[in-house]
Protein backbone atom coordinates (compact mmCIF):
# COMPACT_ATOMS: atom_id res chain seq x y z
CA UNK A 1 0.00 0.00 0.00
CA UNK A 2 0.90 3.90 -0.41
CA UNK A 3 3.12 5.15 2.04
CA UNK A 4 0.91 6.23 5.32
CA UNK A 5 3.57 9.50 6.58
CA UNK A 6 6.46 11.00 5.85
CA UNK A 7 8.58 13.61 7.89
CA UNK A 8 11.63 14.99 8.41
CA UNK A 9 13.25 16.28 11.28
CA UNK A 10 16.46 17.67 12.71
CA UNK A 11 18.46 15.52 14.96
CA UNK A 12 20.61 18.14 16.73
CA UNK A 13 21.98 16.89 19.73
CA UNK A 14 21.29 20.05 21.51
CA UNK A 15 17.45 19.63 20.98
CA UNK A 16 17.69 16.76 23.40
CA UNK A 17 19.76 17.74 25.97
CA UNK A 18 18.69 20.28 28.77
CA UNK A 19 18.43 23.86 28.41
CA UNK A 20 21.34 25.09 31.06
CA UNK A 21 24.62 23.40 32.07
CA UNK A 22 24.34 20.60 29.34
CA UNK A 23 24.03 23.23 26.62
CA UNK A 24 26.51 25.31 28.22
CA UNK A 25 28.67 22.21 27.90
CA UNK A 26 27.65 21.50 24.40
CA UNK A 27 28.43 25.06 23.10
CA UNK A 28 31.62 25.38 25.33
CA UNK A 29 33.17 21.97 23.28
CA UNK A 30 31.64 22.73 20.10
CA UNK A 31 33.45 26.48 19.77
CA UNK A 32 36.83 24.93 20.53
CA UNK A 33 36.57 24.71 16.72
CA UNK A 34 35.47 28.37 16.18
CA UNK A 35 35.89 30.48 19.36
CA UNK A 36 34.35 33.32 17.69
CA UNK A 37 30.69 31.79 17.39
CA UNK A 38 30.83 31.65 21.23
CA UNK A 39 29.90 35.52 21.30
CA UNK A 40 26.12 34.52 19.88
CA UNK A 41 25.96 31.61 22.47
CA UNK A 42 21.81 31.73 23.66
CA UNK A 43 20.90 32.92 26.80
CA UNK A 44 19.19 30.13 29.10
CA UNK A 45 15.58 31.68 28.20
CA UNK A 46 16.05 31.47 24.69
CA UNK A 47 17.21 27.97 24.96
CA UNK A 48 14.02 27.44 27.10
CA UNK A 49 12.30 28.73 23.99
CA UNK A 50 13.89 26.65 21.78
CA UNK A 51 13.25 23.66 23.00
CA UNK A 52 9.43 24.57 23.89
CA UNK A 53 9.38 25.08 20.05
CA UNK A 54 10.69 21.99 18.84
CA UNK A 55 8.65 19.72 20.99
CA UNK A 56 5.94 21.84 19.85
CA UNK A 57 6.81 21.06 15.93
CA UNK A 58 7.54 17.56 17.06
CA UNK A 59 4.24 17.23 18.39
CA UNK A 60 2.52 17.69 15.23
CA UNK A 61 4.73 15.46 13.29
CA UNK A 62 3.92 12.80 16.01
CA UNK A 63 0.44 13.79 15.71
CA UNK A 64 0.43 13.29 12.15
CA UNK A 65 2.57 9.84 12.24
CA UNK A 66 0.08 8.53 15.29
CA UNK A 67 -2.36 9.29 13.25
CA UNK A 68 -1.19 7.48 9.82
CA UNK A 69 -1.44 3.58 11.81
CA UNK A 70 2.18 2.67 10.72
CA UNK A 71 3.72 -0.98 10.95
CA UNK A 72 7.00 0.38 10.28
CA UNK A 73 8.83 3.23 10.47
CA UNK A 74 12.06 4.12 8.16
CA UNK A 75 14.33 6.18 9.49
CA UNK A 76 16.76 7.71 7.09
CA UNK A 77 19.42 8.98 8.84
CA UNK A 78 23.88 9.17 8.24
CA UNK A 79 26.53 8.33 11.05
CA UNK A 80 28.80 10.64 12.19
CA UNK A 81 31.80 8.09 12.93
CA UNK A 82 30.01 5.41 15.15
CA UNK A 83 29.17 2.66 12.87
CA UNK A 84 31.55 3.66 9.95
CA UNK A 85 35.05 4.66 9.63
CA UNK A 86 37.19 5.37 7.28
CA UNK A 87 38.21 1.62 6.37
CA UNK A 88 34.68 1.26 4.79
CA UNK A 89 32.14 4.48 3.99
CA UNK A 90 28.87 2.95 2.42
CA UNK A 91 26.85 5.35 0.79
CA UNK A 92 23.86 3.77 1.14
CA UNK A 93 23.03 0.97 3.78
CA UNK A 94 19.92 -0.99 5.10
CA UNK A 95 19.62 -2.91 8.30
CA UNK A 96 19.34 -6.26 8.41
CA UNK A 97 19.85 -7.36 12.40
CA UNK A 98 16.46 -8.17 14.61
CA UNK A 99 16.71 -5.01 16.76
CA UNK A 100 18.54 -1.80 17.17
CA UNK A 101 19.76 -0.22 20.44
CA UNK A 102 21.31 3.12 21.21
CA UNK A 103 21.81 5.39 24.31
CA UNK A 104 21.84 9.36 24.55
CA UNK A 105 22.44 11.17 27.72
CA UNK A 106 19.83 9.49 30.21
CA UNK A 107 17.98 7.98 27.71
CA UNK A 108 17.54 4.09 26.38
CA UNK A 109 16.25 3.29 22.49
CA UNK A 110 15.60 -0.16 21.99
CA UNK A 111 13.79 -1.17 18.68
CA UNK A 112 12.85 -4.36 17.12
CA UNK A 113 14.71 -3.65 13.32
CA UNK A 114 12.02 -4.73 10.57
CA UNK A 115 14.73 -6.09 8.28
CA UNK A 116 12.07 -8.27 5.82
CA UNK A 117 11.11 -4.60 4.55
CA UNK A 118 15.14 -3.84 4.84
CA UNK A 119 15.63 -6.75 2.31
CA UNK A 120 12.64 -6.07 0.39
CA UNK A 121 14.35 -2.63 -0.54
CA UNK A 122 17.74 -4.55 -0.83
CA UNK A 123 16.21 -6.38 -3.58
CA UNK A 124 14.31 -4.28 -5.86
CA UNK A 125 17.10 -2.32 -5.01
CA UNK A 126 19.72 -4.78 -7.06
CA UNK A 127 16.76 -5.22 -9.69
CA UNK A 128 16.82 -1.42 -10.51
CA UNK A 129 20.65 -0.99 -10.17
CA UNK A 130 21.13 0.88 -6.76
CA UNK A 131 22.85 -1.45 -4.17
CA UNK A 132 22.88 -1.01 -0.94
CA UNK A 133 25.71 -2.01 1.25
CA UNK A 134 23.80 -3.79 4.19
CA UNK A 135 24.63 -5.64 7.75
CA UNK A 136 22.75 -7.23 10.76
CA UNK A 137 24.18 -4.74 13.52
CA UNK A 138 24.17 -0.67 13.94
CA UNK A 139 24.15 1.31 16.93
CA UNK A 140 21.76 3.94 17.60
CA UNK A 141 22.83 7.66 17.66
CA UNK A 142 21.64 10.98 17.82
CA UNK A 143 20.85 11.36 14.63
CA UNK A 144 18.20 8.68 15.35
CA UNK A 145 17.61 9.03 18.86
CA UNK A 146 17.07 12.75 19.16
CA UNK A 147 13.90 12.74 16.36
CA UNK A 148 12.61 9.16 18.16
CA UNK A 149 12.39 10.24 21.38
CA UNK A 150 9.98 13.03 20.82
CA UNK A 151 8.08 10.55 17.79
CA UNK A 152 8.81 7.39 19.08
CA UNK A 153 9.45 7.38 22.36
CA UNK A 154 7.72 4.21 23.27
CA UNK A 155 8.80 1.07 20.86
CA UNK A 156 5.29 0.28 19.28
CA UNK A 157 6.37 -0.50 16.16
CA UNK A 158 9.60 -1.61 14.28
CA UNK A 159 11.77 0.70 12.87
CA UNK A 160 14.30 0.56 9.79
CA UNK A 161 17.51 2.26 10.23
CA UNK A 162 19.09 3.74 6.92
CA UNK A 163 22.02 5.24 6.38
CA UNK A 164 23.16 7.98 3.60
CA UNK A 165 26.74 9.05 3.75
CA UNK A 166 26.32 13.16 4.33
CA UNK A 167 28.77 13.32 6.29
CA UNK A 168 32.05 12.28 4.21
CA UNK A 169 33.49 13.19 0.70
CA UNK A 170 33.15 12.14 -1.17
CA UNK A 171 29.09 11.83 -1.23
CA UNK A 172 26.03 10.69 -3.26
CA UNK A 173 24.49 13.43 -5.54
CA UNK A 174 20.92 14.71 -4.49
CA UNK A 175 19.29 12.92 -7.59
CA UNK A 176 20.72 9.19 -6.84
CA UNK A 177 19.28 10.08 -2.98
CA UNK A 178 15.81 10.62 -4.53
CA UNK A 179 16.22 7.70 -6.59
CA UNK A 180 16.40 5.91 -3.38
CA UNK A 181 13.46 7.64 -2.62
CA UNK A 182 11.40 6.42 -5.82
CA UNK A 183 12.66 2.90 -5.05
CA UNK A 184 11.78 3.20 -1.52
CA UNK A 185 8.03 3.98 -2.22
CA UNK A 186 7.93 1.51 -4.78
CA UNK A 187 8.19 -0.75 -2.37
CA UNK A 188 6.09 0.24 -0.06
CA UNK A 189 3.49 0.44 -2.22
CA UNK A 190 3.56 -3.32 -3.08
CA UNK A 191 4.32 -4.39 0.86
CA UNK A 192 1.76 -5.80 2.94
CA UNK A 193 1.77 -3.64 6.33
CA UNK A 194 2.10 0.01 6.90
CA UNK A 195 5.05 1.78 5.94
CA UNK A 196 6.20 5.67 7.72
CA UNK A 197 9.67 6.92 6.62
CA UNK A 198 11.64 9.85 8.40
CA UNK A 199 14.83 11.55 7.32
CA UNK A 200 16.68 13.33 10.05
CA UNK A 201 19.16 15.82 9.87
CA UNK A 202 20.00 19.41 9.29
CA UNK A 203 19.19 22.21 8.28
CA UNK A 204 22.27 24.24 7.78
CA UNK A 205 24.92 23.84 10.24
CA UNK A 206 28.97 23.31 9.78
CA UNK A 207 30.03 21.23 12.21
CA UNK A 208 33.47 20.60 13.36
CA UNK A 209 34.37 23.57 10.90
CA UNK A 210 35.69 27.30 11.71
CA UNK A 211 31.95 28.18 10.31
CA UNK A 212 30.30 26.69 13.16
CA UNK A 213 27.43 29.02 14.22
CA UNK A 214 26.93 30.28 10.86
CA UNK A 215 22.98 29.41 9.64
CA UNK A 216 22.00 30.09 5.82
CA UNK A 217 18.42 30.59 7.06
CA UNK A 218 17.54 31.89 3.18
CA UNK A 219 18.89 28.90 1.61
CA UNK A 220 16.98 27.05 4.33
CA UNK A 221 13.38 28.97 4.16
CA UNK A 222 14.28 28.43 0.00
CA UNK A 223 14.30 24.78 0.50
CA UNK A 224 11.09 24.36 2.71
CA UNK A 225 9.36 26.65 -0.02
CA UNK A 226 10.24 23.90 -2.11
CA UNK A 227 8.76 21.32 -0.39
CA UNK A 228 5.49 23.02 0.40
CA UNK A 229 5.14 23.51 -3.11
CA UNK A 230 5.31 20.32 -3.86
CA UNK A 231 8.35 20.31 -6.23
CA UNK A 232 10.92 18.57 -4.05
CA UNK A 233 12.47 16.86 -7.70
CA UNK A 234 13.64 19.92 -8.87
CA UNK A 235 16.40 19.88 -6.00
CA UNK A 236 17.73 16.86 -7.60
CA UNK A 237 19.82 19.10 -9.96
CA UNK A 238 21.40 20.62 -7.09
CA UNK A 239 25.04 19.15 -6.68
CA UNK A 240 26.74 18.04 -3.33
CA UNK A 241 28.80 21.31 -3.56
CA UNK A 242 25.82 23.56 -3.31
CA UNK A 243 24.39 21.73 -0.39
CA UNK A 244 27.93 21.92 1.38
CA UNK A 245 28.32 25.65 1.05
CA UNK A 246 25.16 26.30 2.89
CA UNK A 247 25.63 23.86 5.06
CA UNK A 248 23.01 21.45 4.04
CA UNK A 249 24.64 18.36 3.04
CA UNK A 250 22.44 16.25 5.61
CA UNK A 251 19.53 17.14 3.32
CA UNK A 252 20.59 14.17 1.30
CA UNK A 253 18.87 12.32 3.73
CA UNK A 254 15.69 14.51 3.22
CA UNK A 255 15.99 14.10 -0.36
CA UNK A 256 15.45 10.53 -0.01
CA UNK A 257 11.74 11.02 1.65
CA UNK A 258 11.55 13.94 -0.83
CA UNK A 259 12.18 11.18 -3.49
CA UNK A 260 9.82 9.22 -1.63
CA UNK A 261 6.85 11.44 -1.40
CA UNK A 262 6.94 12.56 -5.14
CA UNK A 263 4.69 15.39 -6.05
CA UNK A 264 2.99 15.74 -2.67
CA UNK A 265 2.97 19.05 -0.86
CA UNK A 266 4.68 19.00 2.06
CA UNK A 267 1.39 19.93 4.65
CA UNK A 268 3.50 21.28 7.62
CA UNK A 269 7.02 22.80 7.97
CA UNK A 270 8.49 24.53 11.38
CA UNK A 271 11.72 26.56 11.31
CA UNK A 272 13.81 27.93 14.18
CA UNK A 273 17.92 28.90 14.00
CA UNK A 274 19.14 27.82 17.35
CA UNK A 275 22.00 30.41 17.18
CA UNK A 276 24.34 27.40 18.44
CA UNK A 277 25.02 25.63 14.92
CA UNK A 278 21.52 24.70 13.41
CA UNK A 279 18.86 25.86 11.37
CA UNK A 280 16.22 23.22 12.84
CA UNK A 281 13.88 22.22 10.36
CA UNK A 282 10.61 20.39 10.87
CA UNK A 283 8.29 19.05 7.92
CA UNK A 284 5.12 16.60 7.35
CA UNK A 285 3.66 15.37 4.34
CA UNK A 286 0.00 13.81 5.85
CA UNK A 287 -1.33 13.55 1.76
CA UNK A 288 0.72 10.71 -0.10
CA UNK B 1 48.41 12.69 2.48
CA UNK B 2 46.18 10.27 4.32
CA UNK B 3 45.83 10.75 8.09
CA UNK B 4 44.13 7.17 8.59
CA UNK B 5 46.12 6.42 11.67
CA UNK B 6 45.03 9.84 12.99
CA UNK B 7 41.40 9.50 12.36
CA UNK B 8 41.74 5.83 13.90
CA UNK B 9 43.14 6.88 17.23
CA UNK B 10 40.50 9.49 17.55
CA UNK B 11 37.91 7.13 16.21
CA UNK B 12 39.03 4.86 18.87
CA UNK B 13 39.13 7.45 21.46
CA UNK B 14 35.60 7.87 21.09
CA UNK B 15 34.41 4.60 20.82
CA UNK B 16 36.82 2.47 22.75
CA UNK B 17 36.57 2.89 26.24
CA UNK B 18 39.94 0.97 26.70
CA UNK B 19 41.33 3.15 24.56
CA UNK B 20 40.12 6.42 26.38
CA UNK B 21 41.22 4.93 29.77
CA UNK B 22 44.93 4.46 28.89
CA UNK B 23 44.78 7.17 27.12
CA UNK B 24 43.88 8.84 30.33
CA UNK B 25 47.33 7.14 32.25
CA UNK B 26 49.89 7.13 29.29
CA UNK B 27 49.22 8.80 26.38
CA UNK B 28 52.21 8.99 24.67
CA UNK B 29 52.02 5.06 24.89
CA UNK B 30 48.67 4.50 23.02
CA UNK B 31 50.29 7.07 20.36
CA UNK B 32 52.60 4.70 19.84
CA UNK B 33 50.45 1.64 19.03
CA UNK B 34 49.54 4.16 15.99
CA UNK B 35 51.59 4.81 13.06
CA UNK B 36 51.72 8.51 13.76
CA UNK B 37 54.15 11.27 12.38
CA UNK B 38 56.00 13.26 14.47
CA UNK B 39 53.54 16.91 12.98
CA UNK B 40 50.89 14.20 14.23
CA UNK B 41 52.34 13.50 17.42
CA UNK B 42 52.62 17.25 18.31
CA UNK B 43 48.88 18.08 17.32
CA UNK B 44 47.67 15.40 19.63
CA UNK B 45 49.58 16.95 21.83
CA UNK B 46 48.81 20.81 21.78
CA UNK B 47 44.82 19.11 22.21
CA UNK B 48 44.04 21.79 19.92
CA UNK B 49 41.22 20.17 17.48
CA UNK B 50 41.70 23.21 15.11
CA UNK B 51 45.40 22.43 14.52
CA UNK B 52 44.20 18.27 13.52
CA UNK B 53 41.86 19.78 11.50
CA UNK B 54 44.65 21.20 10.15
CA UNK B 55 46.05 18.01 9.38
CA UNK B 56 43.25 16.77 7.24
CA UNK B 57 41.32 14.70 10.37
CA UNK B 58 37.03 15.32 9.84
CA UNK B 59 36.43 18.13 12.23
CA UNK B 60 34.00 15.69 14.45
CA UNK B 61 36.19 13.63 15.15
CA UNK B 62 39.02 16.44 15.71
CA UNK B 63 36.34 17.00 19.34
CA UNK B 64 38.08 13.87 20.79
CA UNK B 65 40.86 15.49 21.82
CA UNK B 66 39.04 17.44 24.01
CA UNK B 67 37.98 14.42 26.06
CA UNK B 68 41.38 14.32 27.53
CA UNK B 69 41.17 17.45 28.68
CA UNK B 70 40.41 17.71 32.15
CA UNK B 71 38.16 20.61 32.33
CA UNK B 72 36.22 18.81 29.65
CA UNK B 73 36.38 15.21 30.88
CA UNK B 74 32.60 15.08 32.08
CA UNK B 75 31.09 17.22 29.06
CA UNK B 76 27.70 15.96 28.55
CA UNK B 77 28.58 15.43 24.69
CA UNK B 78 30.51 12.24 25.59
CA UNK B 79 27.30 10.83 27.19
CA UNK B 80 26.05 10.51 23.68
CA UNK B 81 27.59 9.71 19.63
Amino acid sequence: MPLVSALAASHAPNILLEPGREWEEFMDLHYSMAPQASANRPTFEQQKKLRQDAEAAFAVLREDLEQAKPDVLIVVANDQFVNFFWNNIPTFFVTIGDEVKGQFTRHSFHYRNHKELGKAIIRAGMERGIDFSYGEHIELQHTQNVPLYFLLREAKIPILPIYVNTWVDPAPSPRRCYQVGELIRAVAENFQERVAILATGGLSHFPGSPRIGEIDETFDHQLLEVMRQGKGKSLVDYSVQDLLQAGDTEFLNWMVVIGAVGDAKASYTAYMPDFVATGWGFVSWRSL
Amino acid sequence: MSCYDLSRLLFDLKMKEAVYQSSLKDFERVMADYDLTTEEKDALRAGDPRKLRQLGVHGMLCLYIKRLQPEFRDNIYWQQK
